[in-house]
Formats: structure tokens, sequence, C-alpha cells
């Protein structure tokens, strides 16, 4: 039957796809190439590597930090989960 | 052909070549999903919106079924989210608690996707832990450095020298299911879960699981938590970095330790 919405407190625009839903899966991490002062992931760590299984390296992971910021749709609201920073002071 | 090449490089583009329009992600290794607990999520229900619709309580495929403790306590450990790409990991790390400001007695659990935080799960209960403790006040300025390498060091798949070396068409399955930090009013600690533990039944088989165990220690201890190869760390409030596994923990009494 037709999906009872009644209990939905307000009408949720459709969000826009964002580019991380829609990026596809890299399936050749050797032919990524990078723009000029990104280092690739070590070569060695993917030899024979395939079907998306790839290891990557501390060096190359932290490169990530400074971009993606964007906050995961898929993340529940925090507080609901009781995942929230303690006020706690800092003896010094 | 060369054209066609270079036509594909040009059509990729990944995080760093456009922020907001890439068309490229990274795929880890392994899908992982993060749980949480705290005194504050105990007895608390999750939001039974779409995206938390997940069980909250997830059915453990174990003879027998978890004991009543253990069932309690799976109850009140929240299913923070999932994921499978280093772009997600690091747009979930930009936006959660960092481990310095997470109240005492609380807990993350990065484990691989399907793989429940508790040694009754099928893929822990024959493993063990690697795992060290450190004093809390000497260390509020290391802990989140160190529980973001400990996090890079599973999700790049990098703990477990062997699955490394070993660029073989086939790479055996790896040793890693999870890794945990702790947060308790004098101490932090940091746990590295492995699927299988050296049992000491001196068969070469067990000598070289045995080994390839230490070595995910030494890369705990060295690489990811920037300790020197002997450097003793024991201390008040502190351990080495030690192996246990998960039956000898229950033993307690004729617990075997390796030290590495």
């Amino acid at each position: 039957g037709p999906l009872d919405l009644s209990g939905t407190k307000e009408p949720i625009a459709p969000a826009l796809p964002s580019a991380l839903a829609s990026a596809r899966i890299i399936d050749d991490i050797n032919r990524v190439e990078y723009p000029e002062g990104i280092r690739s992931p070590k070569v060695e760590l993917n030899v024979n590597a395939k079907d998306g299984k790839f290891k990557y390296d501390r060096d190359f992971l932290l490169q990530f930090m400074a971009i993606c910021k964007e906050k995961p749709d898929s993340l529940p609201p925090l507080d609901a989960i009781g995942l929230e920073p303690s006020d706690q002071s800092y003896p010094i | 052909q060369e054209v066609d090449m270079q036509q594909q490089a040009e059509n990729i583009r990944t995080v760093f070549n456009d922020p907001k329009n890439f068309n490229v992600k990274h795929p880890l290794y392994s899908p992982w999903t993060l749980w949480f607990d705290s005194p504050a999520t105990k007895g608390r229900n999750l939001p039974q919106t779409p995206m938390t619709s997940f069980p909250q309580t997830p059915l453990l495929q174990t003879p027998g079924g978890l004991g009543g403790a253990a069932q309690g306590w799976m109850e009140d450990i929240k299913r923070v989210i999932s994921f499978d790409s280093v772009e997600e990991f690091w747009g979930l790390y930009n936006n959660i608690v960092p481990p310095s400001q997470l109240p005492q007695k609380a807990n993350y659990y990065l484990f691989k996707e399907g793989i429940i935080p508790a040694w009754e799960d099928e893929a822990n209960k024959n493993g063990g832990k690697w795992s060290i403790q450190l004093p809390r006040d000497k260390n509020r300025g290391n802990i989140d450095r160190m529980w973001l390498y400990t996090m890079l060091a599973a999700i790049g798949e990098t703990c477990d020298p062997l699955l490394t070396e070993d660029a073989v068409v086939s790479p055996p399955q790896s040793l890693l299911t999870g890794v945990i930090v702790s947060i308790r009013p004098q101490f932090y600690r940091l746990s590295i879960w492995t699927r299988t533990a050296p049992s000491g039944n001196g068969s070469s088989d067990d000598d070289k699981l045995r080994e390839r165990i230490e070595a995910i220690g030494k890369h705990f201890k060295i690489t990811v938590l920037g300790y020197g190869e002997a450097q003793k760390l024991a201390g008040p409030l502190a351990t080495e970095v030690e192996f246990l596994s998960h039956k000898d923990s229950e033993k307690k009494k004729s617990a075997k330790k390796i030290i590495v």
C-alpha cells in the first residue's frame, strides 16, 4: 500500500545529491594522477590490488583532513546518541 | 589509445582537484562502523529515523547467545555511522568529538562492518588485543593524535605487515577486526583487536601466527604511537604495549601476555 507519511513532522526538501553520494569508486588507484603537491599512496601497498581493496599510508590519508570537512548525511545528531563534548575544565 | 587514456585522466576529478564537485572517491579496504558508549548513552534509545533505524541491539550469531550482562552492555552501545571511503572517514572525523573531549568512561569502537565490538562475535572470539594504557594527565595533549593514527592504520589497512609485504594475487585475510579508545578517570587505553591469537602450542603454524601478531604490535608501538622500539613504557597508570588473547583475558590469573 501507499506509504503512511502522516507521522512525518515536516516536509523534507529533497537534498541535492552530494558529490560524495554520486562519486564513483576509484577502480585503479595506480592510474589516478593527483594535482601537484599531493602525493600518491605508497605504490608498494597496492601492487596487484583489485576489487577496490586498496591500502593507504598515513601521509597519504592525512592530506584529506583539511579538505573533507562536510558532515556526512548519515551522521545522526550527536546529542541524540549522548555523544557530546564534556564540560571539563583543564586545570593548568 | 594514448588519447583515450589522457581523456580518462582528465575525467577523473578527485577531492584534491575539486573539493565540491569531485567525481571519484577512494574506497577503503573494508567498510567500517563507528560505535560509541558512555554513561550518558545508557538506557537512551536512538530515534528511529530512517538513517538510524539499524537494529539497535544486534543479534549475535553465537551458540547460546550473550549472557545477561553482555546483552545489557550491547544495548547501551550506540552505532554512530558506517563508511567505506577515505572521504567519508574525514567528513566524520571533522564533525565528531575527539577523545580528549569525551566524558569519563566513554569509549569509541571502530570495527569492520558486520563485526560487533565484543569478544563474543564470531570474528573476535578466537582473537585477542594489543593494548596500551596511558596516564590521562600526561597524555591529554597526545591522545587525539594517537587515536587518529590508530584509526588511520586500521582503515588504511597498514597494521598487518604480512598483508602489506605479501602483495600477492590472493593476500591472506586481514587479522585486524577493530580498534578502541577508552577514556577513564585516570588513564586512556588504546587497543587493536585481532581475529586470531597464538595459542602457544609450539606448532610451526602457531609460531608463524605469533610472529605476525608481534609484527602488528611493533607497528602499533613504533609507527602508530611513535615510541622507540626498545622504549620502556610501563609506570604508574601506564602499561607496555601488550597482547592478550580474549580467552586468556577471561582467566586473568594464568594470562600469558606478549610484550613488544
